[in-house]
């Protein structure tokens, strides 16, 4: 193989040399690419995921619309208790046929370029969310929106074609943020690289699938925002660093490198002894995850197919096994605290544990011990639902319905879904699906036809989710809603299953005070201090 | 991912025979008794007979349905009644352990199957024909040789989809280059002896030259690159299973089972550990017999 | 010797060539309609906004015209959008390419210098019980899932002792990451040497030098060490495509920013103009490497151009 070679010592040895040298600098290139430490004043907060886009209109992630919070503000606010209030907006007029909405600006606010932020930017961004070529993804939830009037610097009015009861909540959402013209300047570049927002941090660099860097806003205002500061966060730096290990997110917290983040769930009750981290968890998140079913072949065409799975499914036992008491059962399609989603009526209207009744319903279809049933069950990656419906499958077995799991992103499965309701062959299919909002509008979105997902959709349905979405009256919005859940439980169209259900649960370092989450899950880094 | 692929085999086929081969015992005496005196040989092949029994056996041997949520307490340590502890289900640990090893005989014989079966038939074909048949075929397999089985695998899975299946056909896809390298050395050795020219003079058809000359020439080296290919698969699957695109929950497959374990280690630490043993175990033990049959089968080695 | 580099850059340039082929056919691979799939995602695409899209991408086009439409972008630079967000596909690879090499590079280091000491030991010492040691801890380290031996060093380093760190994308959060990769690596460097330096000890000038009374440290270093370097050298190259597919999955253990990671979310996502671009600068980097190691393979032993 080997014979003598017959170069000089020294060239080989030059050889040699450069070659080490060269694997050498080739990694160290490459590391001196790499980005520095964090500097003091900065505060690191790790997620389990990236945002897609830093564009209000462009995607509806959690994972996304947290970063929309903390760059961009909304009109309008939810204060401690979950009533809306004023923020960017510091009133609004509701005219008495309900078609035109005046909201009128607190004066002095800047944008993050400098240039103040009026009645046109509200414009800019509305015309924006609407236009015809290139509309928001959200658009339905604006509503049926004629035009909008710049009255005044300080006023704008929004005429409608309908009344749309949910308008005045949406505008707290984080997807309804509020851009500045600036952005139009920026071409390709906006919710890439750049932004230009009104919020408490200004947007500095965005290396995707790493990290997010936002700087304080000096001259942030805080008008609405249930925190005790009114002005520019203390911190100096936010970084939002993606970390897709849960341990280690952990691992990061105990060094000290992060400072806020979500701990992996089974290691909570850990956490709760340890001294040196604190858990901070969302209350009222409006998150609702709930089973779902492809309606349109067999075997769920069949409503008794779905009370069937209804009746099968022992929903607490599961959650203490999983979760051990982190979350709460939740019975209605419309997670509470949203309208006092009342558990009680929900629960009269449902479905509970009743392995019998499940094998009757079977047999009546036609299934037994020798002929089981077989289904598939999807559901999204994260927040440990991989584990939750490892048990629903067990428990499904006992009665004889053989489910195939299939986890899958959260973009995924929203194809995904859309993809099965469309088919007319092939296994019946249902999802563990997770919805977030904070108004029965989500009803809307999600069940009148066509449907979020093409999926069950009737006449009577329809008409009851138009009634409620012009109804200007809470009490009689409250039995139309009342009414929808009435038909939506009893069909099994959808069976209530938990909430909260994902990004929740904070860990945070024991010297990092003023860290809060607001109502509907928006975390708040305006108070804190470390 | 397949770092234990046995690169030097090319060379190792390639030399040429000692004269005596012709008067040795068979392939089969010597690796029996080579195997006796080699201790490493006999530990490889007890493990990977264990791991057999075990998949075989398994519906005797288990102590309960591996997929039987509460036949213990959840994450109770190991102990009498269940040896390897329980996992966050109460699954007992062993049973899933022992079911394992049937996915874990399974991906070795399949991948290695497709790889083997699509390799052999290009190298004979390739090595066999010449001109550019012989061209195409081995230059797509050198193509195939410079993705690495990585960016193989990921592809497969992209396209048809995370499930245990479609990770074994990509792991096996991935491995074909191996095996047609030491399939067309060998033939291209064969063919360049007297008695193959003489073979072709005398009329021999096709067939029979390659099932009576070339085929027992290539079994040998085959086989060992076989051996440790069994082990690069398991590897290969379980790192995909891990990330979640090779075997989906409840299947007791030992790398979704370490995935799975990972949120429970410092509670749990069992439900990571012995599904990291067996695939250690196994991977070891095919890779010791794959090391004890290169020195029984190859004939370079044996001059030594 | 231009021969020679010409006749490996041929075959490079055909890899890479082969490696887009694979990838314009790769959506077409996937069941359903190509447009229907990328676009599933989207809550708001209409059927008119389907079409455009789908003459844009030339997919209402016969292959071959979709192949050059391809090609044509990809030689200007554009590699299209990621389905998810929106964002360009090439700036956003090249951005997280640095940190692949970062991992490849350091662990390969890692593998050299352990794997090449303890494989030239082991061999020198052939026969003894340092050899089986030095052997023993290499089918070890050959054996142990990459991902296991990961997950562990986080769990007790990272996580219980506070040693290292994790969660960072400078060199600190590399060390572990680097020694994972690295250690499984030096293992079957450390195999290959052993093998390589047996047989060069073998050879009948290293003998002489044996029995001409030389000292140990000439033999070694003068001979047998340059002599087994151009082998040597083939071993690390090869190192380096396994490396890279290695870091594909410590990335996704260590959460290290590469595009290793990348990929596997984009295989989650389903965002398939994403995976095509990672397959494709995936394909050009090894091509690239291992050109590089041809050359560097050449200018130490010219005599290998001849071969």
């Amino acid at each position: 193989m080997a014979q003598v070679v017959r170069t000089s010592k020294s060239s080989r040895t030059g050889r040699i040399a450069a070659l080490v040298l060269g694997v050498l600098a080739g990694a160290a290139v490459p590391l001196a690419a790499l980005g520095a430490r964090a500097a003091d004043g900065t505060l690191v907060w790790a997620r389990d995921g990236d945002s897609d886009s830093l564009d209000p209109q462009r995607t509806t992630t959690t994972l996304s619309w947290e970063v929309f919070a903390q760059i961009y503000d909304s009109l309008l606010a939810f204060d401690e208790s979950g009533k809306i209030g004023p923020h960017l907006a510091k009133s609004w007029v509701v005219s008495p046929d309900g078609k035109e909405v005046s909201l009128t600006l607190n004066g002095d606010i800047t944008c993050h370029d400098g240039a103040p932020f009026t009645a046109e930017d509200v414009k800019y961004t509305i015309d924006r969310a609407l236009d015809a070529k290139n509309p928001s993804i959200t658009k339905a939830s604006w509503g049926p929106i004629t035009s909008v009037d710049v009255v005044n610097p300080e006023t704008v009015s929004v005429k409608f074609s309908s009344p749309f009861g949910a308008f005045l909540s949406f505008m707290t959402d984080p997807m309804a943020s509020m851009l500045c013209r600036g952005d139009a300047k920026l071409g390709d570049k906006f919710g890439v690289s750049a932004a230009i927002g009104t919020g408490p941090f200004k947007l500095v660099s965005w290396t995707k699938g790493d990290q997010i860097v936002l700087e304080r806003n000096t001259a942030y205002k805080n008008f609405g925002l249930p925190a005790q500061n009114k002005s520019a966060p203390h911190i100096a730096k936010l970084v939002v660093k993606n970390i897709t290990e849960a341990q280690s997110r952990l691992a990061g917290l105990k060094t000290g490198e992060l400072q806020v983040a979500e701990p992996p769930l089974a290691e909570v009750t850990t956490i709760k002894d340890d001294k040196t981290l604190t858990l901070v968890t969302a209350k009222n998140t409006g998150q609702d995850n709930f089973f779902e079913f492809a309606v349109h072949r067999p075997p769920f065409n069949d409503a008794r197919a779905r009370k069937a799975i209804a009746y099968a499914l022992d929903i607490d036992g599961a959650l203490d096994i999983v979760y051990g008491g982190l979350v709460d059962r939740e019975r209605c399609p419309v997670a509470h605290p949203v309208m006092d989603s009342e558990q009680d009526f929900c629960k009269s209207v449902g479905y509970d544990y009743d392995p019998e009744k499940a094998k009757a319903l079977l047999a009546e279809l036609g299934y037994g011990p020798d002929k089981p049933l077989d289904v598939v069950m999807l559901s999204w990656t994260g927040g440990d639902r991989d584990k939750l419906v490892q048990v629903f499958q067990n428990q499904l077995q006992q009665v004889g319905i053989h489910a195939k799991i299939e986890m899958m992103d959260i973009g995924t499965l929203n194809a995904r879904v859309t993809q099965e309701n469309e088919k007319t062959t092939g296994p019946g299919t249902f999802d563990l699906m997770g919805w977030a909002w904070f108004d029965p509008d989500i009803l809307y979105a999600l069940w009148h036809s066509p449907g979020a997902y093409k999926g069950y959709s009737t006449p009577e349905l329809d008409a009851l989710l138009e009634k409620s979405r012009t109804s200007a009256d809470p009490t009689s919005r409250l039995g139309l809603v009342h009414d929808i859940e009435k038909i939506l439980l009893q069909e099994a169209v959808m069976i209530p299953v938990y909430t909260p259900g994902w990004n929740w649960i904070y860990a945070v370092r024991a010297e990092v005070k003023g860290f809060k989450v607001g109502p509907f899950k928006r975390p708040m880094f305006n108070d804190v201090t470390f | 991912m397949s770092e234990s692929f046995p690169v030097e085999e090319l060379p190792a086929a390639l030399a040429p025979l000692p004269p005596a081969a012709a008067l040795r015992p068979g392939p089969v005496r010597r690796i029996g008794s080579f195997l006796l005196r080699n201790p490493g040989g006999v530990i490889g092949a007890t493990i990977v007979l264990c791991l057999v029994l075990s998949a075989v056996l398994a519906p005797i041997i288990a102590p309960y349905d591996p997929l039987h949520m509460g036949a213990g307490r959840r994450l109770t340590p190991p102990s009498p009644a269940h040896p390897f502890g329980t996992d966050e289900f109460g699954r007992d640990l062993l049973s899933r352990v022992i079911y394992g090893s049937r996915l874990t005989l399974q991906i070795g014989l399949i991948a290695v199957s497709i790889s083997l079966g699509t390799g052999l038939l290009v190298g004979l074909v390739g090595g066999y024909s010449g001109g550019w048949v012989e061209r195409i075929l081995m230059r797509g397999t050198d193509v195939l040789f410079s993705f690495t089985d990585t960016l193989i695998a990921l592809a497969a899975v992209a396209v048809l989809g995370p499930s245990l299946t479609n990770a074994m056909i990509a792991v096996g896809i991935a491995a074909i280059p191996y095996y047609a390298r030491v399939t067309y050395g060998v033939v291209l050795v064969e063919k360049s002896k007297p008695y193959f020219d003489a073979a072709v003079a005398a009329g021999a058809g096709h067939l029979r030259i390659i099932f009576v000359h070339l085929l027992p020439n290539v079994i040998p080296p085959l086989i060992v690159v076989a051996s440790l290919g069994v082990s690069a698969a398991v590897l290969a699957a379980a790192g995909l299973s891990f990330l979640g695109l090779g075997a989906q929950p409840p299947s007791p497959e030992w790398g979704a089972m370490l995935a799975s374990g990972r949120d429970y280690f410092t509670r749990a630490s069992w439900i990571m550990t012995f599904p990291g043993l067996a695939i250690a175990l196994s991977v070891l033990g095919f890779n010791l017999l794959g090391d004890a049959l290169r020195e029984a089968l190859d004939p370079r080695q044996r001059r030594r | 010797m231009a021969r020679y580099l010409l006749k490996r850059l041929l075959s490079a340039v055909v890899t890479i060539w082969v490696t887009t082929i694979a990838v314009v056919l790769l959506i077409h691979l996937v069941p359903g309609d190509p447009v229907k799939i990328m676009f599933a995602q989207s809550q708001s695409t209409t059927p008119e906004q389907l079409e455009t899209v789908r003459h844009n991408l030339g997919l209402d086009r016969p292959i071959y015209e979709q192949y050059a439409i391809y090609m044509s972008r990809v030689l200007h630079g554009d590699f299209g959008h990621t389905i998810r967000g929106d964002q360009p596909i090439l700036p956003l690879l090249l951005g997280r390419l640095p940190y692949t090499l970062a991992l490849a590079l350091s662990s390969l280091l890692v593998a050299t210098v352990i794997g090449l000491g303890l494989g030239f030991l082991a061999a020198y010492k052939r026969g003894t019980a340092l050899d089986s040691l030095c052997m023993v801890l290499a089918i070890g380290g050959v054996s142990v899932p990459v991902f296991w031996l990961g997950q562990i060093l986080i769990l007790v380093f990272a996580v219980r002792l506070s040693w290292f760190q994790v969660a960072g994308s400078d060199w600190r959060s590399l060390i572990l990451p680097a020694l994972t990769l690295g250690v499984t690596n030096a293992a079957v460097v450390a195999r290959l040497t052993r093998s390589t330096m047996i047989d060069i000890f073998n050879q009948d000038y290293i003998r002489t030098a044996w029995a001409k009374g030389l000292p140990a440290r000439t033999v070694l270093s003068r001979h047998a060490l340059r002599a087994g370097l151009v082998p040597i050298v083939t071993i690390l190259g090869l190192q380096f495509t396994y490396t890279m597919g290695g870091a594909v999955i410590v990335e996704n253990v260590f959460s290290w920013n590469g595009i290793g990671r990348l990929a596997v979310q984009a295989i989650f996502q389903r965002d398939y103009p994403l995976i095509q671009g990672f397959i494709l600068t995936f394909a050009c980097l090894v091509a690239l490497v291992s050109l590089a190691m041809d050359v560097l393979y050449a200018v130490l032993d010219p005599r290998i151009v001849h071969v």
